[in-house]
């Protein structure tokens, strides 16, 4: 019985020894886990990191969240009829602050710039640790440039935004969209002493990114809106000035990929299949825009959604002007189209370019959801890569041209303000010579606006933003529309009244 | 539950017989209650271990030798030991179990009598659980026990929802999972447990109950044993087998091509018109209507399908005086009712073995190997195959070019979308390969006889899951396609240890009875795995599955993993004075490496008074026993995943130039979180009453999660981020009432129901009036004192019948003002706030997805060898977003329910409570409102079974064993009036609910 005892003895004595040893376990660092304090701010060469991080934030834009910018002027309607009829009514000027897309465009935006910020703070940890302060200060001002892009976006929508500075969102402040546009371009005044002064494509680190002109052009854009004429006249001239931007010549394969960081374009979305049939593949949504019934002229292309038409308004107003490539580029046309263009007696015969089936080949089909479809966001099927389907793969999405700068540029010199790199008629005429038109003198303000018209259709809501602008609110009213000027600016998104009080409180006033 | 034989009661009749050596003893068996015959009863010599048992007619004989003991077990009766004396004829009297509330309870890391608990422990009879066709046990606890809420999945394989006690944890941040015990080891997942593997089954419902799992507890806790061996039992051969097959239960009805035209002109939008022509272009007019598409496809129809299940069972065990064991081996086989791959087949096989080592040794194993493959369902098929149009075929003849399949292409009529849910059917397979050993071995030491134990026990559960996605190539035209094939493997393999140790010391000191118990565990879980992407394989041939085969440039891999560990230290103290005062305590503290706070304590205590065994307690036929408990206790809750605690960076690939470019994106917050733990009071009564036929238990309890961990809405930038914010509080009460009886020899029947009612709430968001959840458009919404997540919107007062009435209508005007039109057939919406405008202010809450109300009801009648049982369960008080018909808001123009198709406003007088086919399109009709929340009641009859015994007959001339024979129809019928296959919905949003099968199965059990 006694080596019994001393057995359970030894037995119990040995379990416990072994179990006491397991505690240590529970102080043992986390498998499989890296902190960003783990990062090693002091490889100076890592500092691009988190800039290219700010440009895939700036670059990822849902599908609907340009259109619901874009859509309300005289140049674009709805389109995709039958589906998202809150679409469709935000281009009659009906909005729904409930409607999805509103909150969709808000937050995405936001949360994109707020993650510019995160961006900019790490870039800065690399200078602490000893990365060139030059470059950080280059980097630095590019995530700005690229912010100040989006917050100009949303102001353009909703007036009276918060500004994004810091990243504790409670702490921004709602601003006037006049304060907004103020401190977009005092933003720009910073980061441009620190950007290059070279055209984005010729940038070798990162090639398309921003550059001083990018800033400039973005400075621009909110003095247009503020109506500082003189300050617009003063950016777009030291852009005209560098040399360093020139039209291209084929304004249809601008917005195809042979486009893809021209000379021309001062900013681009930029999207690739890089080339290859399969794997990765960073895209824009570019079937929003497409036909929703087509022949393509490489079988197995998809087709679009049907969105985003271009309206009668605007085709009648190109035919009057005789256009033919720019119309061509932004209006592809079905045969249902052009028979309800024609049933207006005045152009009951049109040129004979224009037909349903566009120089590529593709054959646009007659659908029931509009009668046109979206020419720039068109990328022909014989351009896709072998192993690409999805409509538009592989297209950058254009934000600034250079040709929008010259239309700026004499923009503001007919409202009075002076400028002396060229004469307004010069930039206009540089434009319209490259779209085959005939040059004109003494050009008036509002020649300018129709040449921008003309040459911007479809793209940004620029025409919309312009008419606004110049409080010339009839243009707006077209097809049965009727604007008013208390439709300027959407309502802010319910979800986000909901969460925020200070939205509460400018609602409720 | 078999139980010891303490207070035992019994008739021996003896007769005085005198011989020495082997002689043979007869006798007959009979109950103690009503004095008839018991057949079937097993009768051992402990000796000799040789056993017979008793015939029809309770009769039974057997050889044996003076001095031998005899054993006399059967299931439900006290087991009886009686020494051969003289006599040649023993006769026995057995107790029934329920007579004698000495039950034998599993709780956590020991046993209890039930006499002595205090807290709310629920057991499961093993015989009830079998009773459902099914490879998920908890599927069969449906309605069975009170606070427990079972919400099937659906898809063979596929672990139901459970809920206990209602929601502890705020959605989306923690499980309300409960933690599933089997044999010792801690389980998420109890998917491989085979129903009729099961031995006992423990539902501790409460914090005292269950606070001796510490950290892991605070959803409740589920203890399973798995059958073993028992000492000195004849061997016993089980072999049962069951095979039927399922339908999909209240299939949504959707609008025919009649109800879909007329639809699409009532929408007065052009699109849905042209599309309805180009139909009838495409595919032809009907004959019978000329004026509607040849077509008439019930998509639902056409994706689901009869499947079987079946399954096949065997069980031997036996047991000498110092081994037992239990050996097992089943296969259990399920299609789902979606047509496409989607099947569950899982093959167990289990041994379990104990041995007496010697006097203070005892040793043992248990080892469970299961080996199931899943193919997993496609959910969004549910989805699409709502929305698909009526007007659309499955094969298109004309769609020439489409590959492989020549299937019907909405596209082609002028849709969006392919529509077509066969495309997501056939060309998509996910296989699982799921391999679980479970094992565990055990050494118990008595160090002192009887009072003193040690027992050390290691668990090992190892898990393997191949993990197979393959994306097959169609192109049905118009950009309808996949083009590239795609494989995706991962293999997961999980390795978690628990090591206990536990002392226990019972005694019992003239009328105080002690039981102390201490111990430790320490748990070692790790996963680690690695997955494997690649493009374009060859299709065909399974054979070619494989990454080998794929792009060599498109592959991808890339490889997870985690380790935690935990130790705990635990103890548990059970004390009472003559059986009348109980009292319990438990204390457990919970060191892990999950949290920077490394150490958490969880105590728990409770009290019992047995009113029944004091003097002034009136005796009485009528309540036989009363006993009230209260206890408390506190739980942690660790399934909220780790806080990040700091920004995170990760790598990001994006476009420049054409290039493939790597940049990092640091995140601009994070969760910084503390433990989340529970607290809950219980109050309780157990009663039988009417000598012992009705007995009762009642629970009251209020828990509250504090701590709990919350997503908080970011404002402007979207998203949201955790913090430990919230006190949810759930309140509930649960009685169950159990009534047995026995009318004559042949009818005895039993009636049991239990209900449960339960109250969540939100008690504190820190400061915030509300939180946000759900999406923009499907809003819900927790308001402190309500609800966690109701759905939030507004109230439809009506639909506008006229112009008159929409003139009249100042919100109507408004929106008219604004541009946008009312017309006869919109909504009509209450102001609540009555400023003549409809905005978000005048949304409120419309209810909540949790049950108020649950009920379950059980009924067996055996008469003669005949038994038939069947079980009921309902809810009432939750309610479901009809998101399917709410998704109106992204899409339109495609199918609707044939509820709306019928019901819809068309015409001044039709309805006041549907809008028209016009005005569901627009977004005034589409905010969410009550049109789109319905009521989630339904009453289901969870099961009938009917079944026949043949108790050992001859039979021409052959020896039947004992077998049962018998139909069981699982969950046959349901009643309810939400417009969905299942109002059962486990968050209460609808968007592609796996429809509920009804099962019919006939099955058969042999025991010999």
């Amino acid at each position: 019985m006694k080596v019994n005892h001393y057995l359970k003895g030894i037995f119990a004595l040995i379990i416990l020894i072994v179990f006491s040893g397991c505690e240590s376990k529970l102080y043992e660092d986390p498998e499989n886990t890296q902190y960003n304090a783990d990062i090693d701010f002091t490889q100076s060469e890592d500092m691009i990191l988190p800039l290219i991080g700010a440009y895939q934030k700036f670059q990822s834009r849902g599908w609907e969240q340009i259109p619901l910018i874009s859509v309300r002027g005289d140049d674009v309607n709805a389109g995709g009829l039958g589906d998202q009829q809150d679409f469709a009514e935000t281009d009659k000027f009906n909005y729904n602050k409930d409607y999805w897309m509103y909150n969709s465009l808000w937050q995405t935006m936001y949360v994109d710039m707020v993650d510019i910020n995160v961006q900019i703070e790490q870039i800065e940890l690399y200078r602490d640790n000893g990365a060139s302060s030059q470059l950080a200060n280059q980097y630095i001002a590019e995530a700005k440039t690229l912010k100040a892009f989006l917050l100009f976006q949303v102001s353009r929508v909703w007036g009276k935004v918060f500004i994004p500075e810091g990243t504790d969102v409670l702490q921004w402040p709602l601003r006037d969209k006049d304060e907004v546009m103020q401190y977009i371009s005092n933003l720009m005044d910073e980061a441009i002493p620190d950007l290059l002064s070279i055209h984005p494509n010729k940038r070798e680190d990162i090639k398309g990114g921003v550059t001083k002109y990018t800033a400039l052009s973005v400075k621009a854009l909110s003095n247009l809106e503020l109506k500082n004429y003189q300050e617009v006249a003063n950016a777009t001239e030291k852009i005209i000035q560098s040399n360093a931007f020139k039209l291209e010549p084929d304004y249809y394969q601008l917005f195809k990929k042979p486009g893809k960081l021209n000379d021309e374009n001062i900013l681009e979305f930029q999207y690739s299949d890089f080339g290859q049939g399969t794997g990765t593949n960073i895209s824009h949504l570019f079937a929003f825009y497409g036909p929703q019934n087509w022949t393509p002229a490489i079988t197995g292309a998809g087709s679009g959604w049907g969105f985003y038409e271009p309206s009668l308004k605007y085709i009648k107003f190109m035919l009057d002007r005789n256009e033919t490539v720019r119309l061509e580029t932004t209006v592809l046309f079905t045969d249902r189209g052009i028979n309800e263009i024609k049933s207006d007696p005045s152009y009951a015969t049109l040129p004979s370019w224009i037909s349903n089936t566009t120089r590529d080949g593709d054959v646009i089909n007659d659908y029931s959801r509009a009668l046109f479809s979206s020419g720039k966001f068109y990328l022909p099927s014989v351009q896709l890569t072998e192993g690409r389907t999805d409509y538009g793969t592989s297209k950058n999405y254009t934000c600034i041209r250079y040709s929008e700068i010259l239309l700026m540029y004499a923009e503001a010199l007919t409202q009075g303000a002076t400028g002396t790199v060229m004469t307004a008629d010069q930039a206009v005429n540089t434009v319209r010579l490259r779209a085959s038109l005939n040059t004109i003198s003494g050009v008036t303000n509002a020649q300018v606006m129709d040449e921008k018209f003309a040459e911007l259709a479809t793209e940004w809501g620029t025409r919309y933003y312009d008419m606004i602008r110049l409080g010339n609110l009839n243009e707006l009213s077209y097809d049965g529309r009727a604007f008013s000027e208390d439709r300027t600016y959407l309502p802010y998104p319910q979800a986000q009244v909901d969460l925020s009080d200070v939205l509460k409180e400018e609602v409720s006033n | 539950m078999k139980s010891k034989q303490k207070l035992l009661f019994l008739f021996i009749f003896v007769f005085s017989f005198t011989y020495s050596q082997e002689m043979v003893v007869s006798g007959t068996v009979i109950s103690s209650e009503d004095n008839y015959a018991l057949p079937g009863v097993s009768v051992m010599n402990q000796e000799t271990n040789k056993g017979a048992s008793t015939d029809f007619d309770g009769k039974y004989t057997i050889k044996a030798t003076k001095g031998d003991i005899l054993e006399f077990s059967s299931l439900g009766f006290q087991i009886v030991r009686i020494t051969v004396e003289n006599a040649s004829t023993i006769n026995v009297s057995m107790l029934t179990d329920r007579e004698a509330l000495d039950e034998i309870v599993v709780v956590g890391y020991g046993t209890q009598k039930k006499a002595d608990l205090t807290s709310a422990i629920v057991t499961v009879d093993a015989k009830d659980i079998v009773k459902t066709p099914t490879g998920q046990v908890m599927q069969a606890l449906q309605g069975k026990v009170s606070g427990l809420q079972v919400i099937s999945s659906g898809s063979p394989g596929d672990s139901p929802t459970v809920r206990l006690r209602g929601v502890g944890s705020f959605p989306g941040t923690g499980n309300s999972n409960p933690l599933y015990v089997v044999d010792g080891m801690f389980y998420d997942n109890i998917d491989f447990v085979n129903t009729s593997d099961i031995e006992s089954f423990s539902v501790l419902k409460d914090a005292s109950a269950s606070a001796i799992y510490g950290v892991r507890a605070a959803n409740g806790v589920i203890l399973i044993t798995t059958k073993s061996g028992k000492f000195n039992k004849l061997t016993e051969v089980n072999y049962s087998t069951y095979s039927g097959f399922q339908v999909a239960q209240n299939v949504l009805k959707m609008a025919n091509t009649e109800q879909f035209v007329t639809l699409a002109y009532e929408s007065g939008s052009q699109p849905d018109i042209d599309n309805v022509l180009s139909a009838m272009q495409r595919y032809g007019r009907s004959r019978i209507n000329p004026n509607v598409p040849n077509v008439n496809t019930d998509w639902y129809k056409e994706v689901l399908r009869p499947a079987l299940i079946y399954s096949h069972d065997l069980n031997i065990s036996s047991g000498s005086e110092t081994a037992s064991y239990s050996l097992g081996a089943n296969y259990f086989s399920q299609e789902g009712i979606l047509r496409m791959k989607n099947e569950y087949e899982r093959f167990n096989v289990r041994a379990s073995l104990d041995i007496k080592a010697n006097k203070w040794l005892t040793v043992g194993g248990n080892i469970i190997f299961s080996n199931a493959t899943k193919y997993d369902d496609e959910p969004g098929a549910w989805n699409q195959a709502y929305f698909a149009v009526p007007i659309l075929p499955v094969f298109d003849p004309l769609n020439t070019t489409a590959t492989p399949t020549a299937y019907a292409n909405a596209k082609d009529i002028g849709f969006r979308g392919g529509q077509n849910p066969f495309t997501t059917l056939d060309f998509n397979d996910h296989r699982s390969r799921i391999k679980k050993t479970i094992a565990n071995f055990y050494a118990q030491i008595d160090l002192i006889p009887e009072k003193l134990s040690f027992k050390t026990t290691y668990n090992h559960n190892y898990i393997s899951i191949n993990r197979r996605d393959v994306a097959l190539p169609y192109d049905i035209g118009n950009g309808v396609n996949r083009l590239e094939s795609r494989l995706a493997k991962s293999t997961t393999t999980v390795s978690n240890q628990i090591w206990d140790n536990i002392l226990t010391y019972t005694n019992s000191f003239g009328d105080h009875n002690l039981t102390v118990m201490g111990g430790t565990s320490f748990r070692d879980e790790s996963t680690e795995g690695h997955t494997g992407v690649g493009f374009n394989f060859p299709t065909d041939s399974e054979k070619t599955w494989y990454l080998n085969f794929t792009e060599q440039d498109t592959r991808e891999a890339s490889d997870f993993g985690s380790r935690e560990y935990g130790l705990s230290y635990f103890g548990r103290f059970t004390y009472n004075f003559k059986e009348k005062y109980l009292l319990y305590g438990t204390m457990r503290a919970d060191g892990t490496r999950k949290y920077q706070e490394k150490w958490g304590y969880f105590p728990a205590v409770g009290l019992g008074w047995v009113l029944s065994k004091e003097d002034f307690f009136p005796e009485s036929t009528t309540l036989n026993y009363l006993k009230i408990r209260a206890g408390w206790g506190r739980l942690g809750n660790d399934s909220v995943g780790a806080s990040d605690g700091a920004n995170t960076t990760q790598f990001i690939v994006t476009a420049i130039n054409d290039q493939e470019t790597t940049g990092s994106i640091t995140t601009s917050d994070f969760a910084y979180l503390s433990w989340e733990y529970a607290e809950e009071f219980n109050f309780g009564l157990t009663g039988k009453l009417f000598d012992s036929r009705l007995s009762l238990e009642a629970d009251y309890y209020i828990k509250d999660t504090k701590n709990a961990v919350i997503p908080i809405l970011r404002p402007i930038i979207g998203g949201s981020v955790r913090r430990n914010f919230g006190i949810i509080r759930n309140t509930g009460l649960e009685m169950s009432f159990d009534w047995n009886d026995q009318i004559s020899e042949d009818l005895s029947y039993n009636i049991s129901t239990n209900f449960a009612t339960l109250k969540n709430e939100a008690r504190n968001l820190s400061g915030q009036e509300y939180i946000d959840g759900g999406s923009a458009e499907f809003r819900q919404r927790t308001y402190v004192g309500e609800s966690l997540f109701e759905f939030y919107g507004t109230e439809v007062a009506g639909v506008y019948q006229n112009d008159a009435e929409i003139t009249a209508d100042p919100t109507a005007q408004d929106e008219i003002a604004n541009g946008r039109s009312i017309i006869p057939g919109d909504f009509k919406y209450k102001d609540q706030n009555n400023d003549g405008v409809i905005d978000g202010d005048d949304r409120v809450l419309l209810g909540s997805y949790l049950p108020s109300f649950t009920y379950g009801i059980n009924l067996g009648i055996n008469y003669k060898n005949f038994e038939f049982t069947t079980s009921m369960f309902g809810q009432t008080g939750n309610k479901v977003l009809n998101r399917k018909r709410g998704e109106i808001i992204f899409t339109q123009g495609l199918n609707s329910d044939a509820d709306f198709a019928i019901n819809r406003w068309h015409g001044e007088g039709t309805t006041n409570s549907y809008p028209s086919s016009q005005g569901i399109r627009k977004g005034w009709n589409q905010k969410l409102s009550n049109f789109y929340v319905e009521d989630g009641s339904f009453f289901r009859i969870q099961n009938i079974q009917i079944a026949y015994n043949l108790k050992s007959k001859n039979l021409f001339g052959l020896d039947i064993p004992e077998t049962r024979i018998y139909f069981t129809a699982d969950r046959p019928f349901s009643f309810f009036s939400y417009n969905g296959f299942n109002p059962d919905v486990a968050n209460g949003v609808d968007t592609q609910n796996y429809p509920t099968p009804s099962t019919y199965t006939i099955g058969v059990n042999i025991k010999i």
